[in-house]
């Protein structure tokens, strides 16, 4: 399911970032050339093509991507969105705060090349941006992982050390980040904690289903309680079919249930599992999925801090008459 | 071919007047089909008679027609413009059969029309090719490139992607109202979301009354006391079978963030082992200069040649099975005063500290 923003509701959006550009007044401004005839049919839409979005907000942007629950698509919609904000323009690094259980870097397709992790920085093993792995596709994408398998932080230091991590992403004069995601690891212990301490904005994945909406509940309430406020929510692997059947919440009833503002509502698509065994995420398909593309628009809003006003739901489609094979 | 000289054939006039003269009619017809079918006219020997079923004609014109030398493989024409269905008939018969016309038509024509697709067939076959070898040339740059040893985006031959607006996708059909949308062939309705601020409040006041919690900060093991003036809500306990239980936080936290911090140089570590190693060289050739030592003193009478006959302050050389060995070993002066120089240096580094 996808949604249509229509107009930015926030309505002074500010700009803070010196190498970004906008093309002018959203509002206002009309593209030169706006449809090529050979491509693009007119759509009627308040829209302009091409434009980008604004930054709002302090940069960097620490955002922890956190569930609750397992397996919901936690670490599929920070490898998305991620690289939806680096194609962008934005500077953006992926921290994979999974203490034990590394995933990041296999969705993104660079297991291959992260030597160095966090645990080798705070030994004094190699420097932080050597432990940082650039993605040779999008050259401002950087991802670090906290450990590999088999090492751990110990319990109390590894809130500490993330705290250091965006401290010293944050003093580099080369390449500073506007955004740093963090990949929060399942569950409510440790691991966490250790994720969500550096963070001051949230986006909570769920899935229409009572089980992960609990779990939801219950970390947000957690987040509200460690001072974050600023939490999103995207629903992830919903099926319109299955609402309009009414076996499935629709994403109304998701956002009636936890009282959270919408980022993005992502369909099933089973390209996500294919873009995992290849170690290439959806949004760099062409032409892009309708997952990949809702992960685009929920980037979108997370750059002008925005949220959705509709969502799409799905109908019988309209009985056409005796008239209808001719057009009419 | 056929369908569009159909098309055009009821548009011919043909002018069929009927007249007393049927060379006029047949002389009219060959014109207007050369006229809008671009058909080459046959030679003089060959034409083809229109015979004008008409009342008028009288038998001199008619024998005058049947005189004109008719080719006999076509079947006579009889003209009626009312019936479009008899139009349809005399398109078909009219022209002759393909191949009449490969038979009779000059046979160069053919020939170059086939040596001219063959050569614009030639022609797109060689530039597929070259397309496709100049993509997958083996061993070239983009090879570097598609292996992840050189940067894509720094070089000319990777375009990069094309940003195109989200919210402007051409699949997604907004309806006139901009409440219904049409995408990959089903119909949806735009359902405004309905969360209001104050419900927001009311979920956050909820939230707050159910999950009381505060960030640990004391994480204590099994059998450790709790520390004063901490605050129990922030204790965490580890049971003792926990996997991080058994790690031990040696971590020397100003250190690990110094390590953090760090831009330029060398990591601590790899430094520290470096000096370590370093150290390590140094004291390993220490000692191999004292063993090198050691052994040319002791074994001096190995290597020393043998003793010359008119030097009589050597030593004598010793007689036996050895002594071959130990003639050629015999140091000479220079090499006895070297000796004794290294010896003296020997003992002196022994005397260091």
């Amino acid at each position: 399911m996808l949604s249509l923003q229509l107009f930015p509701s926030n309505p002074n959006p500010t700009f803070l970032n010196p190498s970004f550009k906008p093309l002018s007044n959203p509002q206002t401004l009309k593209s030169p050339n706006p449809y090529p005839k050979s491509r693009h049919a007119p759509i009627s839409s308040v829209l302009q093509w091409n434009r980008k979005p604004e930054l709002a907000g302090e940069t960097p942007r620490v955002v922890v991507i956190t569930s609750g629950k397992g397996g919901v698509g936690k670490t599929t919609t920070t490898a998305n969105v991620g690289l939806s904000l680096a194609r962008l323009g934005f500077f953006v690094v992926a921290i994979d705060a999974d203490v034990g259980l590394r995933n990041l870097d296999l969705l993104l397709g660079l297991e291959n090349r992260v030597n160095y992790t966090v645990v080798e920085v705070l030994n004094g093993d190699c420097r932080l941006d050597q432990a940082l792995v650039r993605d040779k596709r999008w050259s401002n994408f950087e991802l670090l992982c906290i450990s590999k398998p088999r090492s751990k932080l110990p319990i109390g230091f590894g809130g500490k050390a993330l705290v250091w991590l965006v401290d010293a992403l944050k003093a580099r004069e080369e390449r500073s980040p506007d955004f740093i995601l963090i990949d929060c690891p399942a569950g409510i212990d440790a691991g966490f904690i250790t994720a969500i301490t550096p963070a001051n904005e949230a986006v909570l994945v769920t899935t229409p289903d009572i089980t992960s909406l609990r779990d939801a509940d219950r970390v947000t309430g957690l987040l509200e309680c460690d001072g974050i406020r600023d939490i999103k929510m995207i629903v992830n692997r919903v099926r319109t079919d299955m609402i309009k059947g009414e076996d499935m919440m629709s994403v109304l009833d998701v956002q009636e249930m936890l009282g959270l503002p919408l980022l993005g509502v992502i369909p099933e698509d089973s390209e996500v599992i294919r873009s995992t065994n290849r170690g290439y995420p959806l949004v760099l398909n062409k032409p892009p999925t309708l997952a990949g593309l809702a992960f685009e628009q929920a980037a979108w809003r997370l750059v002008e801090q925005d949220s959705m006003k509709a969502v799409m739901v799905e109908e019988e489609p309209k009985k056409r008459g005796f008239f209808s094979f001719f057009g009419v | 071919m056929a369908s569009i000289w159909l098309l055009q054939f009821p548009s011919l006039t043909f002018q069929h007047r009927v007249s007393s003269n049927g060379t006029s009619l047949l002389l009219h017809h060959r014109h207007c089909l050369s006229q809008r079918l671009n058909w080459i006219p046959p030679t003089p020997k060959r034409t083809f008679s229109m015979r004008a079923i008409n009342d008028s004609m009288s038998s001199e014109e008619d024998n005058r027609t049947q005189n004109e030398v008719v080719d006999t493989a076509n079947s006579t024409l009889v003209v009626d413009s009312k019936h479009p269905l008899t139009l349809f008939q005399e398109s078909i018969t009219s022209f002759p059969p393909v191949g009449f016309l490969m038979k009779n038509f000059p046979k160069n024509y053919f020939a170059m029309g086939l040596c001219i697709t063959i050569a614009i067939m030639v022609v797109a076959l060689r530039a597929y090719a070259e397309r496709k070898s100049s993509q997958s040339h083996p061993g070239s740059v983009a090879d570097l490139v598609r292996r992840g040893q050189l940067r894509s985006d720094r070089r000319g031959i990777s375009r990069p992607l094309k940003y195109d607006d989200p919210f402007n996708n051409p699949l997604v059909k907004v309806g006139k109202s901009n409440s219904t949308v049409e995408m990959c062939g089903k119909q949806y309705r735009l359902a405004p979301v309905t969360l209001t601020e104050e419900q927001q409040a009311i979920h956050q006041k909820r939230r707050s009354r159910a999950y009381q919690w505060k960030r640990p900060t004391v994480f204590l093991k099994e059998g450790d006391s709790i520390p004063p003036d901490v605050d129990p809500d922030t204790i965490r306990w580890i049971p003792a079978n926990h996997p991080f239980a058994t790690t031990a936080s040696d971590i020397d936290e100003d250190l690990a963030q110094n390590n953090v911090y760090q831009q330029r140089g060398v990591p601590f570590r790899i430094q520290a082992e470096h000096d370590a190693l370093q150290r390590k060289l140094e004291a390993l050739q220490k000692e191999e200069k004292l063993n090198n030592l050691f052994i040319d003193s002791r074994n001096a009478k190995d290597f020393q040649r043998p003793f010359k006959l008119n030097d009589k302050s050597e030593e004598p050389v010793e007689q036996g099975p050895i002594n071959d060995s130990r003639v050629e070993t015999k140091p000479t002066k220079p090499e006895r005063v070297s000796n004794s120089s290294e010896s003296n240096l020997s003992s002196e580094e022994m005397q260091q500290p």
